[in-house]
């Protein structure tokens, strides 16, 4: 069948050739519009329901907010879990989805379901609302405005930020969602003084009622006039403070009393929960960008770019937005290390095929394979929907080496025929032979390669996104450059290749190889008759990597530096946002004397809700580092991390944490903890929570081997908790309502209707004046006025009380519940859980309905575990069936499956030498590694075979076939090294991921060839099917 | 072979082991305090001390203070209003019914008393006598009309004395007990642009069945004719008035695990130290026991201690 392929490649050249350019074409085709990122988005698939309402503790939230839209998303068909936080004003609850679920279709399954849950969440409550269609990849511009001027205040560039700069970037294609932040939202305060309205006897819910019924437009249909129709309108909104001033409250005795003479009005800021700030210096007005799902980022990044330039020239003057975070740079960076890395190593590559070939028309044809294969793997990479990342585009760096193995093997056959061939044979009859010949165990040691692929795709979780693309275009590289070789390498043989002119043994070989044969002849020769050194040096080698292993040290994946560095505060859950700022401004000071810092931009709390939902005693510091040549103190990201924080030190009151971009992001939305072992209790009280879960941790302490045992904090968010006496009301003849009217209009302010101008449209708060609300006195002394007509003061009918309320509400499953978090140490977490287990239920006294979960990293590794427990030995046994079916031989089989120890010292020597850690990104190596090891191993196996099936002496057919197959094993190995070498010495952004990939590989090639070209001859014999007749027909 | 693939699954897990613990590792920032017996139940105050340097101190607005005495006084907020002083206000009454022939005084005019304020033919005796002020005062209301018929029923002029003025104060019921006759109180307008200070001098015996309210009388002098009758006014009267051996600012209390705890100063570091505090003032608290006289502590800025004792505490917490 196989054969077949070649055959018919060569009688139908004119459409393969067609089809080939075809394929060509739209891979570059789709290259070009192939989305591009920078890195894999790992970001888990979910949808998230965000709910703002206004000044409500936790506790509220949770249970007018929180709850219904939990309860609607309970049930929708293909979620994994659904996991809310309740935090003061802010209800957020995450919808995870399984991965295989359109996000738009769960995003419309949550639409829908939010109606529900609209119809449960009271009047003024707040109102449910999707977050941007977007991922934890999507912010990909930060700016804030720069006013050069001094002379605009905060609420002025707000307003232009919201209405200018925010609507202006909507518009541009890709951009989901542009949030706001810092400064403050202006609004038209009407600051009420409580004396003035004892004075004038009203009462604050009248004046609220008063200033929404004097701002309405209406229509009133048309009247006829001379037959004509005219639209009647009657406008009675309120457009500036003078109109608002002049709203009438009340007319005592014909005398009007106005809005003005019981109130200040003047223009201010909302109440906000995020600060911007800059340089220690002052606050900023920024915003952020989102790019819409699944769109180019890079495209997005520069639209939104130019759209910027535009902005600029109509922002008033002296406004100026200055971007200080781009994606755009990182997608850039990681783009150019890979691509980089793929140029060198097709350079490097042809220079191997030049010099091991002898010939530049081989090479050629070889060289061809490498284009090929890549744009058939970026043609079918659009059709699957993988991105252009650092991950995919690695995936085909690492594939460059050997993607021209199968097109080495079958060109150096074709050129070894025809050296040899007699000048009757056409040259389609010997390229035809050739390939015949080779056909078959090229398919067979392409597909080894991409079946130890295989594992790869079973990875979950984060690894699984991240390693998924990069084993995704290995395989396609694979494919294609199988299908060049068994289709196009034939035919392409035949249009470059010539019969060597002078013919004759000293013309045979590459001067290089003869060198090398020369050298290698008398080696292998020593090792096939002393097979017992050989299987000796192999076991030894073995026995080293064995010693080694254990003292590598283990990461799990290496951390992809983004080249932007941020410095996350988490100060004490209690702080005002006021004191927040002022710490943040201090550390922003120490930032700003590092040199090589150029400016710091922080953004304290939230924004507009959307992207960010930190509560505001979390500042996140972006800082903007001089360009590369320009530092001083620190070459390389992980340098400059330490310059800072040496240059923090420990901060007092203040947790120091750096991290990166999109790191953060991501790990904000990941579900789950961090630690390995996370015990959540879930039930009803949260005091009783609170004690059962000290309970459960104090247990869990004193078991064997526990570590780091945490409980997450729940509580420390002071309240004023003002409780209405119902015996008290009772007396007065007053509501619950009317005292709760007066506590929220009074201390929080209510919205009285909106001013507009044009689409502007800003909140007219009705509040009172601080001095009557701002302390706990003051609110005491609230008046709330009875139906009698009676003022009474707020704490004759309430207790006013301060407490310690809970920060956030956590939720999952629709059950509030505490984690208490734990690592194992010196032991294995099987057991351990087994033993905290039996120690909880025996000594920890949980009420009804209290139940404890085990979950955490431990649970996902056991079950990667089994899932690789299953996986890896299908893979095996496939690896060996197709072996098996190749050679037909199982002692074949066994003898190239041998290269895999060997292949594998290599890799962790090169490892421990190069003092790198195993991680994912290794272990991708090794299997990459495996699978090269085994082709290298096919490819020796199948001509001893050969030579075997044409009768010649076993020791002499072991080493006249490693002799002649040194040129295709070695370059093989050496193409793939040589294609690897670029990233192993990148430093670019992204680099580091690639590298111990590119080590495992490389220091594993070195062993692995070395072996399989004097052990694999060595132990053939015992490994070779008697040479009854005809191994291969 | 077999092996190798099961070496594989070990390194994947080993991988992973290892990577968590060392995430892990980062969250756990070692806090200057290094002290685990924070969440002790009793929340005792063994070792909850801070160190910082000077420049930290100045960087973050620390502000050190020696504890000392210092007077408390203690304020209750109240709405009044401004009303002429009865005990100088005269109702004036014509003698005899009858027409008025003659008016003189006009409202707000500043009379002397026995002046004529107006002239009235008697129905009676049909002779003129004259309508004098039985005090020296203004014109605050007047009803009378040229040829109005005035009886003895009706006043004609109401005379104050706004040399003084009474402010009535709303008292609540729960602000009954505090308020004695004797306070000083000041009275200010709604926006604090006139000010003034009276003493309270009178306490109505008796609550108001509507309002549920007794009126304080406090009297306020009034040369410059500054306070209006009917005018709107907060009083904020002096409840309490005392000299506390150990006053410091509300600034310097922070609440640790539901104590109220201040920041003292010993060999170079701060103590979050538990103490009992007595009345408080609108600045000063009294402090009953637990700082002495003498001892250094943190007057403001305590919060940044009070944040780096709880540092290892607010971690990242869970779900974000």
């Amino acid at each position: 069948m196989i054969e077949h392929v070649a055959s018919f490649g060569l009688r139908n050249r004119l459409l393969i050739a067609v089809v080939a350019v075809l394929v060509m074409f739209g891979g570059y085709y789709t290259y070009t519009r192939l989305p591009v990122d920078a890195f894999p988005d790992v970001s888990p698939n979910l949808v998230q329901v965000f709910t703002v309402t206004e000044g409500l503790a936790p506790e509220e939230v949770e249970k007018f907010v929180t709850y219904p839209v939990e309860a609607a998303m309970t049930g929708l068909p293909d979620v994994k879990r659904i996991r809310s936080v309740s935090n003061f004003g802010l209800s957020v609850v995450n919808v995870y989805f399984k991965d295989k679920v359109d996000i738009y279709f769960a995003r419309q399954l949550v639409n829908e379901r939010l109606q529900e849950a609209r119809d449960q969440i009271p009047e003024g409550f707040g109102d449910p609302e999707m977050g941007p269609i977007s991922t934890g990849m999507g912010q990909v511009l930060f700016y804030y405005l720069e006013d050069t001027t001094g002379e605009y205040s905060l609420e002025e560039l707000r307003t232009v930020q919201d209405w200018l700069v925010k609507f202006h970037l909507q518009t541009v294609p890709g951009v989901t969602e542009v949030l706001g932040i810092g400064g403050f939202e202006k609004q038209f305060h009407v600051i009420v003084h409580p004396e003035e309205l004892l004075r004038f006897d009203v009462t604050i819910g009248e004046i609220i009622e008063r200033v929404t019924a004097n701002n309405v437009n209406v229509g009133a249909q048309f009247i006829e006039k001379n037959a004509e129709e005219f639209v009647v309108r009657s406008v009675g909104l309120a457009t500036d403070i003078e109109d608002l001033r002049s709203i009438v409250i009340k007319t005592d005795d014909g005398r009007p009393i106005y809005l003005d003479d019981v109130a200040d009005i003047g223009i201010g800021g909302a109440i906000r929960r995020g600060v911007q700030t800059r340089n220690g210096l002052e606050e900023v007005v920024a915003g952020m960008v989102i790019k819409l799902f699944g769109t180019n980022s890079s495209t997005v990044i520069a639209a939104v770019e130019d759209k910027l330039e535009e902005i600029n020239r109509i922002l008033p003057d002296g406004v100026r937005i200055v971007p200080y975070y781009e994606q755009k740079s990182l997608v850039a960076a990681s783009v150019k290390t890979v691509t980089n890395a793929l140029i060198q190593g097709i350079v490097l590559v042809a220079l191997v095929l030049l010099v091991f070939m002898g010939g530049l028309r081989p090479s050629i044809v070889v060289a061809i394979s490498i284009p090929f294969s890549v744009l058939f793997a970026f043609l079918l990479m659009g059709r699957l929907g993988i991105s252009a990342n650092l991950m995919s585009l690695g995936g085909l760096a690492i594939a460059i080496g050997m993607m021209v193995d199968g097109t080495i093997v079958m060109v150096e056959n074709v050129d070894r025929l025809l050296r040899h061939a007699r000048p009757a044979d056409s040259r389609l009859s010997i390229i035809d032979r050739a390939c015949r010949e080779v056909g078959r165990p090229i398919v067979f040691a392409i597909t080894t390669i991409i079946v130890v692929f295989l594992p790869l795709f079973t990875l979950q979780g984060v690894e699984g996104k991240t390693f998924r693309p990069l084993a995704y275009t290995v395989a396609l590289a694979m494919l294609g450059s199988l299908v060049f070789a068994l289709a196009l390498a034939p035919l392409l043989a035949h249009v470059m290749m010539r019969r060597p002119r002078g013919v004759g043994e000293g013309k045979r070989d590459a001067p290089v190889i003869r060198a090398l044969l020369a050298g290698y002849h008398p080696v292998v020769r020593h090792f096939v008759r002393r097979r017992w050194v050989a299987v000796t040096l192999a076991g030894v080698l073995v026995v080293v990597g064995l010693l080694i292993f254990p003292r590598l040290g283990s990461e799990f994946t290496p951390k992809l530096r983004e080249g932007t560095i941020i410095v996350r505060l988490t100060m004490a859950p209690s702080i005002s946002l006021k004191e927040s700022t002022r710490t943040t401004l201090i550390v922003e000071r120490r930032l700003t004397k590092i040199p090589e810092v150029r400016e710091v931009v922080t953004r304290i709390g939230r924004g507009e809700i959307g992207a960010h939902t930190d509560p505001i005693n979390r500042a996140e510091i972006y800082v903007i580092l001089a360009p590369k040549n320009e530092w001083r103190s620190a070459t390389s990201q992980e340098e400059i991390e330490q310059v800072i924080r040496d240059e923090l030190g420990e901060i007092p009151g203040v947790l120091v944490n750096l991290t990166q971009p999109i790191e953060m992001t991501v790990d904000e939305l990941l579900e789950g903890v961090r630690a390995e072992l996370a015990i959540k209790l879930f039930g009803d009280d949260l005091d009783v929570l609170k004690e059962k879960a000290d309970e459960v941790a104090a247990i869990v302490r004193t078991v064997r081997g526990a570590a780091d045992v945490q409980i997450d904090q729940v509580s420390g968010t002071p309240q004023l908790l003002i409780r209405v006496d119902r015996q008290a009301i009772a007396r007065y003849g007053v509501n619950v309502a009317d005292v709760q009217r007066v506590v929220r209009a009074a201390i929080g302010g209510e919205v009285a209707g909106q001013i507009f101008e044009g689409v502007r449209r800003f909140d007219i708060l009705v509040r009172y004046e601080p001095v009557a609300r701002d302390d706990a006195d003051a609110i005491r002394h609230l008046l709330i006025t009875t139906p009698d007509g009676a003022r009474v003061p707020l704490d004759e009918l309430a207790t006013v009380e301060e407490i310690v309320g809970p920060r956030q509400i956590t939720r999952e499953e629709n059950q509030r519940f505490i984690a208490i978090q734990c690592n194992v140490v010196g032991r294995d977490i099987g057991t351990f859980v087994e033993e905290a287990q039996t120690a909880i239920v025996d000594r920890a006294d949980l009420p009804p309905g209290y139940l404890v979960s085990w979950g955490g990293q431990f649970r996902l590794q056991q079950e990667a575990n089994r899932r690789l427990a299953v996986v890896v030995p299908v893979t095996l046994l496939g690896i060996f069936l197709l072996l098996f079916t190749s050679f037909r031989s199982l002692r074949n089989a066994l003898l190239i499956l041998l290269n895999i120890p060997l292949a594998l010292v290599g890799g962790v020597a090169a490892l421990w030498l190069s003092g790198q850690n195993l991680s994912v990104p290794a272990s991708v190596g090794f299997i990459a590694l495996f699978g090269i090891a085994l082709e290298n191993g096919m490819v020796l196996v199948t001509y001893l075979n050969q030579l075997l099936g044409k009768g010649m002496d076993l020791d002499e057919a072991s080493i006249r076939g490693a002799c002649l197959r040194l040129r295709p094993v070695l370059m093989t190995a050496m193409t793939t090294a040589l294609g690897l070498i670029p990233l192993l010495l990148a430093t670019g952004t992204g680099s580091e991921v690639q590298r111990p990939l590119a080590t495992v590989v490389i220091g594993g090639l070195v062993t692995s060839t070395l072996l399989t070209l004097v052990v694999i001859p060595a132990l053939y014999k015992w490994f070779s099917v008697v040479p009854e007749g005809e191994v291969r027909s | 072979m077999k092996k190798v693939f099961w070496l594989m699954i070990i390194t994947l897990c080993i991988a992973g082991d290892v990577a968590w613990s060392q995430q892990k590792d980062e969250h756990d920032e070692p806090g200057r305090t290094g002290d685990p017996s924070l969440q002790d139940e009793h929340g005792h105050e063994e070792g909850r001390t801070v160190k910082l340097t000077p420049e930290e101190l100045h960087e973050f607005g620390i502000e050190v203070d020696v504890a000392g005495g210092g007077v408390i006084r203690l304020f209750l907020s109240l709405p009044g209003e401004i009303r002429p002083n009865a005990d100088r206000l005269a109702h004036i009454v014509p003698r005899f019914p009858g027409i008025v022939t003659e008016v003189y005084a006009q409202l707000g005019d500043r009379v002397k008393k026995g002046q004529t304020l107006a002239t009235i033919e008697s129905d009676e005796s049909l002779a003129p006598f004259q309508v004098k002020t039985l005090i020296s005062g203004t014109v605050i209301s007047k009803h009378i009309t040229l040829g109005e018929a005035v009886s003895r029923e009706r006043d004609t002029y109401v005379i104050a004395d706004l040399r003084t003025v009474w402010v009535d104060v709303t008292l609540y019921q729960r602000d009954l007990e505090r308020v004695r006759i004797g306070q000083t109180a000041t009275i200010y307008v709604g926006h604090r642009r006139t000010k003034d200070n009276g003493v309270i001098s009178y306490i109505t015996p008796v609550v108001d069945e509507t309002t549920r309210t007794a009126t304080a009388r406090v009297v306020l002098a009034n040369e410059h004719e500054r306070w209006r009758p009917g005018m709107f006014v907060t009083a904020e009267i002096e409840i309490e008035r005392f000299d506390a051996d150990v006053a410091i600012p509300k600034t310097a209390l922070q609440t640790l695990d539901d104590h109220t705890v201040v920041f003292v100063e010993a060999d170079g570091a701060f103590e979050a130290r538990e103490i009992t505090v007595g009345r408080a003032g609108r600045e000063l608290v009294e402090v009953l026991a637990g700082l002495r006289p003498g001892e250094r502590y943190v007057s403001s800025g305590g919060f940044t201690l009070k944040a780096e004792l709880g540092k290892e505490a607010f971690g990242e917490g869970h779900g974000h």
